[in-house]
């Protein structure tokens, strides 16, 4: 879950990382009124939640309350990589001595935490890391460990923070260390950390991603009004649907509508179907042991999408159960209707109970069934992906 | 031979008195695993069909001689779970829940590397060792003895890769499901190796997915190894993924792409496969 610049910033202010004074505005009025307490110049600056917001005209500086006004017109109407921009941080245009950058993430592969810092802050930082990597100071720590003071003063130091000032960086690198550890993130960055022209370190950006898994364990974040939220863009509206029904799904560009089950598979049966030629119309998954009702508004979603030309689905049971998959099928087919065709595989976990009850579901109304073909363990999947792409060609030539 | 389990596993269920818990211990009985009981804290002197519940995993270990563990549990108290099992001398570990925090899966991680104990999961189906032991939720209809081992991040991708090697006559030495969380107990490396080592496993199916970094590690791994690896890897058409910000990419280097990822193994000396058909062609190509 990422957070907003200025949610980012209220956690280093609970943690004494000093940040510029600021201001959240929701409208140009706002931001007049702000200039009044903050004085100008200021720098606007959009809160979304993603990067590249200053390459894509979201900061703007303004040296009076009348340009501001204009400024901030102009910035709520952007829309930066499907992010609106709904609000805007005001800060004053700090005077600019030095950008360092400071960073708390997880080194995956070895297990472990690791604070990154570099001399070179700002925005091209990933750039001096993979070209400059020596720039870049990179300390591993296991899970439980602390981070002293000793060796973020040595960080400080590598850093090239002036002597003067060592003594706060060291203590803005603990901070930020023990911020990471105590709200569960997967990432803190303060980039860049500036040294103003007055000898004033200050943490003038923030980027924190925390733990989906984890926001049970602190409940202090409602309270400081960060909701559980989901990192994603702009949603269309069938993306959106199926967010409220809470099945995860992406719209793609394809024809062929894709039911498969887990995500594994979700994701490797949209490559299988590319290489015999056709175009999935999503991705989704199921999630493990969905009930009939959850599986049937996933073929709603499918159905009622009129790119989508035919519909293929697989279902290798493990923890989910093949008769609550027959089950969710068989409700879609009575309750909704199936109005493409159909081509699906089902084994594993409780098979046979699931063609029990498709072959009762069939005997007692035959037409519900006609656009499905239904195959077992005995068909590969290749043969049913390639089914369905010819399915897709079949019926996008049939004139409607 | 196998890896991890077989026959002889003496295993127990930590959370065998929950739903979960109770049906999938009745399943992995009826395959003829060997399991000596389970843990539920309060609910010590229960049985659950047949086998004993205890309070802690130290007094199941001392009655029982478990030396395996599967954990039917609800995230959050899996850190714990998995500690205590540690602790008390379990030596592999089988963490089926999913969405552990990732804090505590660092944490559980730290314990087992300190003592000598293998995890695996969170978020994953579980271990076959066809014929001996069936360890989580997998469905036995695709498993049959053989020689081929798997490992894989995805449930459903090893049942179709295991489903694919059984009717092709292969079988499966023993499948394991590494798991689908961001961390987890055990990299490809890890399993690979003990594959390596195993003498019935003729050839080893890896299987990927976009995204993370435990496939780009195994290509340190891949050409220390005398038996053949075959990788398949989820994701080549998928769109692009979000990326977790600067600090992720300094750390990770490039995220791996699916299609980064396949050239990187290939490049290892791994045989790329793009469909599950292709694995019996490879496996024949092989000689095998």
């Amino acid at each position: 879950m990422r957070l907003y610049e200025f949610e980012g910033k209220e956690l280093f202010k609970k943690f004494k990382i000093p940040i510029p004074e600021s201001r959240l505005v929701r409208s140009a009025d706002e931001v007049v009124a702000a200039i009044d307490e903050i004085k100008a110049p200021v720098v606007l600056k959009s809160q979304v939640l993603t990067g590249g917001r200053g390459k894509a005209g979201g900061i703007k500086t303004a040296e009076s309350a009348e340009e501001a006004r204009t400024l901030a017109e102009d910035l709520f109407k952007l829309t930066i990589k499907g992010y609106p921009v709904e609000s805007l941080l005001v800060e004053p245009k700090l005077d600019i001595k030095n950008e360092y950058y400071v960073g708390v993430t997880i080194d995956r592969a070895n297990y472990t935490l690791v604070v990154i810092a570099s001399g070179e802050g700002g925005v091209d930082i990933e750039e001096t890391a993979e070209k400059h990597p020596a720039k870049i100071i990179k300390q591993p720590l296991a899970v439980e460990e602390e981070l002293y003071t000793f060796d973020a003063l040595a960080i400080a130091k590598q850093i090239g923070i002036p002597a003067t000032l060592i003594k706060q960086g060291a203590a803005i690198i603990v901070s930020l260390y023990n911020m990471f550890k105590k709200y569960d993130a997967k990432l803190v960055e303060i980039n860049p950390l500036v040294l103003t022209e007055s000898n004033l370190l200050l943490a003038a950006d923030s980027r924190v991603s925390l733990d989906d898994d984890a926001v049970f364990r602190h409940p202090e974040l409602k309270e400081m009004g960060i909701e559980m939220r989901h990192e994603e863009g702009e949603m269309t509206p069938r993306e959106r649907q199926a967010t409220e029904w809470g099945i995860p799904y992406l719209d793609l560009d394809g024809d062929i509508g894709m039911f498969p089950g887990g995500a594994g598979f979700g994701i490797m049966g949209n490559d299988f179907i590319h290489y015999y030629g056709g175009r999935p119309a999503n991705f989704m998954d199921s999630g493990g042991g969905p009930t009939p009702e959850r599986l049937a508004k996933m073929l709603v979603l499918l159905d009622e999408n009129p790119s989508v030309k035919a519909i293929f689905g697989a279902r290798f049971g493990g923890i989910s159960r093949c008769d609550d998959f027959a089950k969710g099928v068989v409700m879609f087919l009575k309750d909704h209707g199936l109005s493409k065709p159909m081509v699906m595989r089902m084994t594993g976990n409780m098979w046979q109970e699931g063609v029990r009850i498709f072959e009762e579901a069939k005997q007692a109304s035959p037409e519900l069934f006609k656009n499905v073909e239904f195959h077992g363990i005995e068909t590969p999947i290749e043969e049913i992906s390639k089914r369905a792409v010819e399915l897709a060609k079949i019926n996008a030539a049939t004139p409607q | 031979m196998a890896i991890l389990v077989d026959k002889h596993s003496r295993v127990m269920v930590q959370g065998i008195t929950g739903g979960a818990g109770k049906f999938h211990t009745e399943r992995m009985l009826a395959y003829g695993t060997n399991i000596v009981g389970g843990t539920s804290p309060g609910k010590g002197g229960h049985e659950v069909s047949g086998k004993p519940v205890f309070d802690t995993v130290t007094e199941c270990v001392e009655s029982t001689g478990a030396d395996v563990s599967v954990i039917f549990l609800p995230a959050r108290f899996v850190k714990e779970a998995a500690i205590e099992a540690i602790r008390a001398g379990i030596k592999f570990l089988v963490i089926v829940p999913e969405h552990i925090p990732i804090h505590d899966m660092l944490h559980v991680r730290r314990e087992a590397v300190n003592h000598g104990a293998t995890v695996i999961g969170g978020n994953t189906p579980g271990i076959i060792t066809p014929g001996e032991a069936n360890l989580g939720i997998m469905p036995d209809i695709a498993f049959a003895p053989g020689r081929v081992g798997t490992v894989s991040r995805s449930g459903s991708i090893t049942y179709y890769v295991a489903d694919t090697l059984t009717r092709s006559g292969y079988g499966e030495t023993t499948c394991v499901g590494l798991g689908g969380d961001p961390v987890l107990g055990s990299t490809f490396n890890e399993i690979l190796w003990k594959f390596e080592e195993d003498e019935k496993t003729k050839a080893v199916v890896m299987c990927g997915e976009i995204g993370g970094v435990y496939e780009e590690k195994a290509t340190e791994i891949i050409p220390k190894m005398k038996t053949p690896v075959l990788a398949i890897i989820g994701g080549i058409y998928a769109p692009p993924g979000k990326r977790m910000g600067h600090a992720g990419a300094i750390v990770e280097g490039r995220m791996g792409t699916a299609k980064e990822k396949l050239d990187a193994l290939t490049a290892s000396g791994a045989h790329p496969c793009k469909t599950f058909t292709d694995i019996p062609e490879t496996l024949k190509r092989l000689r095998m």
